[in-house]
């Protein structure tokens, strides 16, 4: 008996789920019906369901409340919306089309609203990687040194023009020409370490590389191939005997098959791309673990046993003079999350310091002495003011704003897309009479503007401006591929 | 201090649409304007040249680029390189101020210099436009702020390659393979050779030009409508002033008010075109944006339902044939019934 009233239970919730899920299909909530917008409203939805079409549909909540609560009529902001009951559960909400007929709406604001309806990034930037390997079957990218690439294709010997387009020339279409060689096309790139996305441009004609096994969709359809430029080989020497040889690390989440090593002069190699950072790795050598000889570096694992340990990029030293009587200094900031638990500073006879790999790119930052905050009394650049202000740090700085004018002014900082136009911006720094201020910054456009004691002003020496919506202008500059 | 995101180019077409201005083709042809404005040397779109079997040019293929929801083509003026945005809702070639505002005769910028006019346009003229191996001689530019289009999609934007450039030829948008073609045309409108196969089309529609926009009637639910056909749009758009029949068969999904001109809030609604035909062919999956269209009527002094863009053109390969006045697509089969 007890099984029955289980299997009848059962049935009533199934039946009860369906019959909810019927009630609710937001597609068919907002309707025109002769010349007047109508929401039907259900009073059984739930507290989520109503934020879900309140949601979809900018409906105020006080305005639902009211209409399904029965009011005839409601006026909000200027609209008169009235209600009208269906049956014990439904309610129609409407108003005139006429009333919203006519207002003028900015179509950069619909743009807008319409990319997050349709989950369209405003700018597309390719996915960052870890590592990468190319995997081709024949060798139409090849790395060569100092970043430089390779590309080869074979064949097409009656074509007239081929370019190669891709995420390193920002999609060019003309930029790089492939010139033709006695099996093919061929042209060699000079990149940056890391991922790239591309194809061929055959006489007009989009063209994947078909020997590249590496591939993503292009959203059209079809796809584009992926290759990486190199910054790092894996070198096990010794090991002839050995079948197999992988390198596994925190890089690919400790992955013991996918990256094998090749066979080379009696050693083993693997040339691959490694982001920048710190990375912890170990050989597998015929399924056996071990560190890399080669390297001294190695820290424990947790688990008794050790991990050899490698840095890609530039090791910068944090130093801090004096503070010789105090009991601990911490680096704490954006690349760490202000962490104050974790980077702390070691002692030198004559102050403290750190050794650290950061990224190109641009930081904030100070020290925290005993648990006080202090920025770098080293570093002349920083950004805010008074105790919001932090020092600032620039890896590998492609970019330096100058502007020569104004040497006699007292505080000159530099505002911009890049800082979400704070007014504190970056505080400039003045050189031989020439305000500078050094960033890094991604390939793209960037509007800016320097303030000068307090007045802001267009970049004098910049000749390309775009208007404002204040009638007075932004700096524009391009940072190229 | 935000980067102005103002206007789109909906609305610059509004203003641009009373510059009219007939190109200069392959032969030549010199158009005089009132005075003589700053000129440009040298306007370039690249692209490939097709031949027939004799070898004989028929015309050209540009790769086209998709940023978003705009097709790019990429060019250079003046050594400056960058993309111009395919906008037959353009009423002819348009430059971006940012970059040639030294090109503008000092008295034709509104309010002259920094703290002036926010989208003023001036007029200049181009000697040489060659769009792979077609050439545009002596054509008038306007020159105006784009760069609330470059702020939003992150490309460099040196212009509008719009309807006047258009006019004389045959061109084929093929969204699948993210090619343009422009074919040359004879006086007939027929293309001076045939160098592929002819596409079996699934619609031949008539178009009508008007103030330099290409117009197309569709029908929704019944009612005949009238649609800018428009490359630049990034967005079907349904005017809220269609007929109550159309706008009842549009299934809405989302609605979002916005602060409009002034105090006004405006509505903006999004869904998809149920019951579009196009001649005698139904168009499945064509999502829209529903919004006011009063001001972009008032401007064209006619009525318009709707505009044609990035959802539609992306539902197969468009050929418009302005001499012939004809529309002629291949729709991809996922998008038929």
């Amino acid at each position: 008996m007890r099984n029955c009233f289980a299997w009848i239970s059962v049935f009533i919730l199934l039946f009860s789920t369906v019959d909810s899920q019927a009630q609710f299909d937001p597609k068919t909530v907002c309707r025109f019906e002769n010349g007047r917008l109508v929401f039907k409203l259900d009073k059984r939805w739930t507290a989520s369901q109503r934020k879900q079409i309140a949601d979809a549909y900018d409906l105020d909540s006080v305005l639902m409340a009211w209409a399904m609560n029965g009011n005839p009529k409601i006026t909000q902001n200027g609209i008169i919306w009235t209600t009208r009951k269906l049956d014990a559960d439904h309610i129609e909400l409407s108003k005139d089309n006429n009333q919203s007929s006519g207002k003028e709406v900015d179509i950069g604001k619909i743009m807008l609203v319409d990319d997050q309806w349709i989950k369209l990034a405003a700018v597309e930037e390719l996915e960052s990687v870890s590592y990468g390997v190319n995997r081709l079957t024949r060798n139409t990218v090849i790395n060569l040194s100092q970043n430089r690439v390779r590309i080869f294709l074979p064949g097409y010997n009656t074509v007239k023009k081929i370019f190669i387009s891709g995420s390193f020339n920002d999609w060019s279409t003309i930029g790089n020409p492939l010139q033709k060689c006695d099996s093919g096309w061929t042209t060699t790139l000079t990149l940056i370490p890391g991922k790239y996305a591309y194809k061929f441009i055959t006489d007009g004609k989009w063209t994947n590389d078909p020997y590249n096994k590496l591939r993503e969709d292009d959203d059209n359809g079809g796809f584009n191939n992926l290759f990486f430029c190199y910054n790092y080989k894996f070198v096990l020497n010794g090991y002839p005997q050995a079948r197999k040889v992988v390198v596994t690390g925190s890089f690919n989440e400790w992955n013991e098959s996918e990256l094998r090593m090749i066979r080379f002069h009696g050693s083993w190699i693997l040339p691959l791309y490694l982001r920048e950072g710190t990375h912890a790795y170990k050989f597998i050598v015929d399924d056996t673990w071990i560190t890399d000889p080669a390297n001294k570096i190695t820290r424990p694992d947790g688990t008794g046993h050790f991990n050899s340990f490698m840095g890609m990029g530039d090791t910068l030293f944090f130093r801090l003079k004096g503070y010789l009587n105090a009991k601990t200094v911490v680096v704490a900031g954006n690349f760490n999350v202000w962490n104050t638990g974790e980077l702390f500073m070691l002692k030198t006879a004559d102050g403290w310091q750190l050794p650290y790999v950061l990224a190109a790119g641009n930081y904030e930052y100070k020290f925290v002495v005993d648990g006080g905050w202090i920025t770098d009394p080293g570093n002349p650049y920083s950004t805010g003011s008074g105790p919001s202000a932090n020092s600032f740090l620039t890896v590998k700085p492609n970019y330096t704003f100058r502007l020569e004018q104004h040497s006699d002014a007292s505080n000159v900082f530099l505002t911009g897309s890049f800082n979400g136009w704070s007014p504190n911006g970056y505080r400039m720094i003045k050189k031989d009479g020439t305000w500078l201020f050094p960033l890094y910054l991604k390939p793209g456009k960037y509007t800016y503007k320097f303030i000068v004691d307090k007045k802001w002003i267009l970049d004098p020496s910049n000749e390309l401006w775009e208007d404002n919506e204040y009638g007075t202008g932004n700096s524009v500059l391009w940072i190229e591929p | 201090m935000s980067a102005r995101a103002g206007c789109d180019c909906l609305f610059l077409k509004v203003l641009l649409v009373l510059l009219i201005f007939p190109p200069g083709m392959i032969s030549a042809k010199k158009i005089m304007p009132e005075r003589v404005p700053a000129l440009l040397e040298s306007v370039t779109i690249s692209g490939s040249s097709i031949s027939d079997q004799q070898g004989n040019f028929v015309g050209v293929t540009i790769p086209l680029r998709r940023v978003g929801r705009l097709f790019l083509l990429e060019g250079t003026i003046n050594n400056i390189s960058g993309n111009f945005i395919l906008d037959t809702g353009a009423s002819g070639l348009v430059l971006n101020k940012t970059y040639f505002r030294n090109s503008i005769p000092v008295d034709d910028e509104e309010g002259g210099g920094v703290t002036g006019a926010t989208n003023s346009v001036a007029r200049i003229n181009v000697k040489r436009l060659l769009v792979s191996d077609l050439l545009y001689s002596n054509i008038p530019a306007d020159v105006t702020s784009l760069g609330h289009l470059e702020n939003r999609r992150g490309v460099k934007i040196l212009g509008l390659f719009g309807m006047s450039l258009l006019k004389n030829v045959e061109i084929v948008i093929d969204v699948r393979n993210n090619e343009l073609q422009i074919y040359s045309l004879d006086k007939r409108g027929n293309r001076v050779s045939s160098a592929s196969p002819a596409d079996k089309f699934d619609i031949i529609q008539k178009v009508e030009e008007f103030h330099h926009v290409i117009f197309v009637k569709a029908s929704i639910g019944g009612k005949i409508l009238d649609f800018c056909l428009d490359t630049g749009a990034e967005s079907n758009v349904l005017s809220t002033d269609a007929p109550k029949n159309a706008l009842s068969k549009v299934t809405i999904t989302r609605r979002s008010n916005l602060q409009g001109v002034g105090e006004d809030r405006g509505e903006v609604l999004f869904g998809t075109l149920n019951e579009f035909l196009m001649g005698n062919h139904q168009i499945l999956n064509m999502e829209t944006i529903i919004c006011s269209l009063a001001a972009m009527a008032q401007k064209y002094e006619y009525p318009i339902d709707g505009m044609l863009g990035y959802d539609f053109f992306v539902k197969g390969k468009v050929h418009i044939n302005l001499v012939k006045k004809e529309m002629s697509i291949c729709l991809k089969e996922e998008d038929k019934p």
